[in-house]
């Protein structure tokens, strides 16, 4: 049997929060072994297997704010292109900032891009201005390495194929495409630690009678039932509420474990065929929703001025990204919290996904009007930029809210770039123990800030040796270089 | 046996040669329809070695990440070089055995001069073809074969810099792995393996544990592409094998003169972590073969009778030929 131990018996329970630090045992499980778990069980799945509250109506809120229909495609793109962390869920959570960084600076290089620029640049740009502005002052620094302009001419070059090919026929073929929203109904969330689920629909077309998928959500036991769709033959949908991270699943038509052609596939460890797919994390916007509702206040009391001198904001927030200067946004950044990383992370998350519920009462979904109001561009610097006692005085304030064990953290800055504390060659060597059947080389899916910069360990016996973790179409291939030194 | 669904009812041997027939062809539609790009992880590494590295360094070097060839690279002119395997260590184990004054240059050998030592003992170097990531796995499959190698390296051009890029290796066994992973069909491949003539029972060469150890590396170059010989007691039993990696071992550090030994002393240097040796009959079928190549690092079967005495070898070139053009 693979390498997790089997429970045949074991009862099924829901979708673990912890459930992203598994996946990499999960893909060494043998897969067909895992199928005939499955089977054993299938007769109590029927009946249980769909839990309604994975029902929930997915209501994106990019769909909703945006008449482009590009727009979903740049999230699912997104998805892979960020979260493609599936084996630690704080990393995944700082990638984005740097993601951010990279945007910035590709703007601060091309300045204002030109006005005809496909829709989904001007998304990016737009998303890209939001953070920019709002970025702690190290952000700066950072962009403007060469780290910032190498990444910036890899995402020119991903962006445009992605969006414009892979990603539109996945789209329209009614595949799989998430949408990273969060219920429109939330309850009011308190601050503890659930991972954010986010709405996936996942869709079979290719016939059958009876479609199943089971994956690394279920931990490849539990088996999900599809649902026919109506008036479509052979095409089978259901919409999960799945953790952010990478995903991997098979379908099981007719008791036959395939894999759909129309979604991405790839090969996990054992060399198995699989599909996946990648979840934006939208973890801030539960995690975070309580601070926010205290942030808000605090914001609006501070940034009432700022929104009075913005005039040309109010009727069209959702263009705002060609002004020359960097617009403000009147969000405060800044949300300290447990961990010097996650501070910064959850900024940039909170920013890029904004909480659907805002607070006081307001949720996006409830009215445009309200949320046109609600997000004003500015140009004033808020004080809390400025004025350093009003920063101190927010970060206490914002201590003192967490009651957390980590006071005062916001202090000392991280001693590495997140991305340096996560070297996957550094995890290979642990993986390669002795009889592990990982004889492909495969390694874990790369933060993708360490992509195409140059790795080199120590020099022993004048032998130098040089990695570079590069894409090759869309996997990784992380090159090992030895030379003497000359 | 945990192969999904049901079981296949035993069945009248025309239907059964019926059902193998139509599962070997639909493998081989499979194969067809996926490329070498496929097989690859989705993130994986690749150990590059520059050709200007001496070898007794790149040895350690392979034997440090737990591999047993690796792609070479000529900083000189950009260009992939070529494999490094462990038929260029035996041969610059046999071109020392012969010239033992020449220890000075063996030790300062570097891997470009790996030609050099083919020519000085009068080895057919091997033509590395290499193919296309995104051609048919099937082409591949093919070129493999009939190149003799064990390998294929992957390789593509940037775009920009028109220059080559080494993507990958492939191996027969990571092809088998991966048909055995992803091909149900397999379950139906129920005929023995005596009916398909594919065991290979003429010369099969053999040694016993007391043969010196350079004996054995001599018949790993004079069959011209055997990557093991197999161990037999006096009566002709199999009680183990000695592998053409298992050189990789023995010389490691630069050290030849250990030459001398026998084998089963020589074995005494392989790692823990050695899979064993791997057996069937004539009455084992495919469907179970390839299912222990999925589970295990297998490269080959060696056949026994009911008694334990080596009568014949399956490798993996064996099952891939089969698979590719026999039941058309």
């Amino acid at each position: 049997m693979g390498n997790l131990p089997s429970h045949p018996n074991r009862p099924h329970h829901k979708q673990s929060p912890t459930m992203s630090q598994n996946v990499k045992d999960v893909s060494m499980v043998d897969i067909n072994e895992a199928m005939n778990d499955s089977q054993a069980n299938d007769s109590d799945q029927n009946g249980s297997s769909v839990n309604p509250s994975n029902l929930t109506q997915s209501l994106s809120k990019m769909n909703i704010d945006d008449s482009n229909e590009l727009t979903p495609q740049l999230s699912s793109r997104k998805s892979t292109l960020i979260f493609n962390d599936d084996f630690d869920e704080t990393p995944s959570q700082h990638k984005h900032i740097e993601h951010q960084n990279n945007y910035d600076a590709r703007r601060n290089v091309a300045d204002n891009e030109d006005e005809d620029e496909d829709a989904v640049n001007n998304i990016i740009t737009d998303r890209s201005d939001g953070s920019a502005s709002s970025l702690s002052p190290e952000s700066s620094t950072m962009s403007s390495g060469e780290q910032g302009r190498t990444q910036n001419v890899e995402y020119a070059n991903t962006s445009q194929e992605g969006f414009n090919k892979g990603f539109s026929e996945n789209q329209y073929e009614g595949s799989a495409h998430q949408s990273p929203s969060i219920k429109e109904q939330q309850p009011q969330p308190t601050p503890d630690r659930r991972p954010a689920m986010v709405p996936v629909e996942i869709t079979w077309q290719q016939g059958g009678s009876k479609v199943y998928v089971t994956g690394s959500f279920t931990g490849w036991r539990k088996m999900i039932g599809l649902v026919p769709v109506a008036n479509k033959p052979g095409v089978f949908h259901i919409k999960l509420q799945l953790p952010a991270g990478t995903h991997r699943f098979r379908f099981i038509v007719d008791n036959e474990l395939r894999f759909s052609d129309f979604l991405p596939t790839a090969t996990d460890q054992m060399g198995n065929f699989v599909n996946y797919l990648e979840i934006v994390s939208p973890e801030s916007m539960q995690m975070m929703d309580y601070e926010s509702n205290a942030q808000q206040q605090n914001q609006q009391k501070q940034n009432a001025s700022n929104l009075q001198s913005s005039d040309n904001s109010v009727q069209q927030p959702q263009q705002q990204h060609h002004t020359t200067a960097p617009p403000q946004v009147r969000r405060q950044p800044s949300q300290s919290k447990d961990g010097k990383l996650s501070a910064r992370s959850q900024l940039a998350l909170h920013i890029e996904e904004d909480p659907d519920d805002m607070g006081n009462g307001y949720t996006r979904f409830k009215g445009e009007q309200q949320s046109k109001t609600d997000y004003e561009y500015t140009q004033d610097i808020p004080a809390v930029f400025t004025d350093p006692s009003v920063m101190e005085q927010y970060y206490l304030t914002l201590d003192q809210q967490q009651n957390n064990q980590q006071n005062m953290s916001w202090l000392t800055p991280p001693q590495l770039p997140p991305q340096l504390e996560n070297v996957i060659l550094n995890n290979y060597n642990k993986n390669a123990e002795p009889g592990s059947e990982n004889n492909s080389g495969a390694l874990p899916i790369p933060n993708h800030v360490v992509l195409n910069h140059l790795a080199t360990s120590s020099i022993k016996h004048n032998t130098l040796c040089v990695a570079s973790i590069v894409r090759y179409k869309r996997k990784y291939a992380t090159q090992i270089l030895y030379a003497p030194l000359q | 046996m945990p192969s999904s669904g049901s079981q296949v009812q035993a069945s009248d041997p025309q239907t059964i040669e019926l059902e193998q027939k139509l599962a070997v062809q639909s493998i081989r539609v499979f194969l067809q329809s996926k490329t070498s790009y496929d097989v690859l992880p989705v993130s994986y590494r690749l150990i590059v070695l520059d050709t200007s590295l001496l070898v007794k360094k790149s040895l350690n070097i392979l034997l440090q990440n737990n591999v047993v060839s690796a792609p070479l690279w000529d900083a000189q002119t950009s260009k992939f070089a070529g494999l490094l395997t462990s038929s260029d260590f035996i041969n610059v184990i046999q071109y020392y055995f012969h010239n033992p004054d020449k220890f000075e240059l063996v030790d300062k050998l570097q891997l470009n001069g790996l030609k050099d030592i083919e020519k000085a003992i009068g080895v057919q170097p091997y033509d590395t073809k290499s193919i296309h990531p995104f051609k048919p796995l099937y082409e591949a499959c093919v070129m493999m074969i009939e190149s003799r190698s064990r390998r294929i390296p992957l390789v593509d051009q940037d775009e920009e810099t028109q220059r080559e890029i080494v993507v990958s290796v492939l191996t027969q066994y990571r092809i088998l792995k991966f048909v055995a992973l992803n091909c149900k069909e397999i379950r139906y491949l129920k005929r023995p393996l005596r009916d398909l003539n594919i065991i290979s029972t003429n010369n099969i060469m053999s040694c016993q544990m007391s043969t010196p150890v350079i004996d054995v590396i001599q018949l790993l170059t004079l069959a011209g592409g055997v990557s093991s010989v197999p161990i037999v007691d006096d009566q002709g039993k199999l009680i183990n094998v000695y592998e053409a990696v298992d050189v990789l071992g023995l010389i490691k550090g630069g050290i030849y003169n250990d030459l001398s030994l026998s084998v089963g002393e020589a074995l005494m240097r392989r790692s823990d972590d050695f899979e064993g040796v791997f057996t069937c009959t004539e009455d084992d079928k495919l469907s179970a073969i390839l299912d222990t190549v999925r589970k295990s690092r297998v490269h080959r079967f060696f056949v026994v009778d009911t008694n334990g005495f080596l009568t014949g070898v399956l490798t993996l070139s064996d099952i891939l030929k089969y698979i590719l053009f026999a039941e058309s």
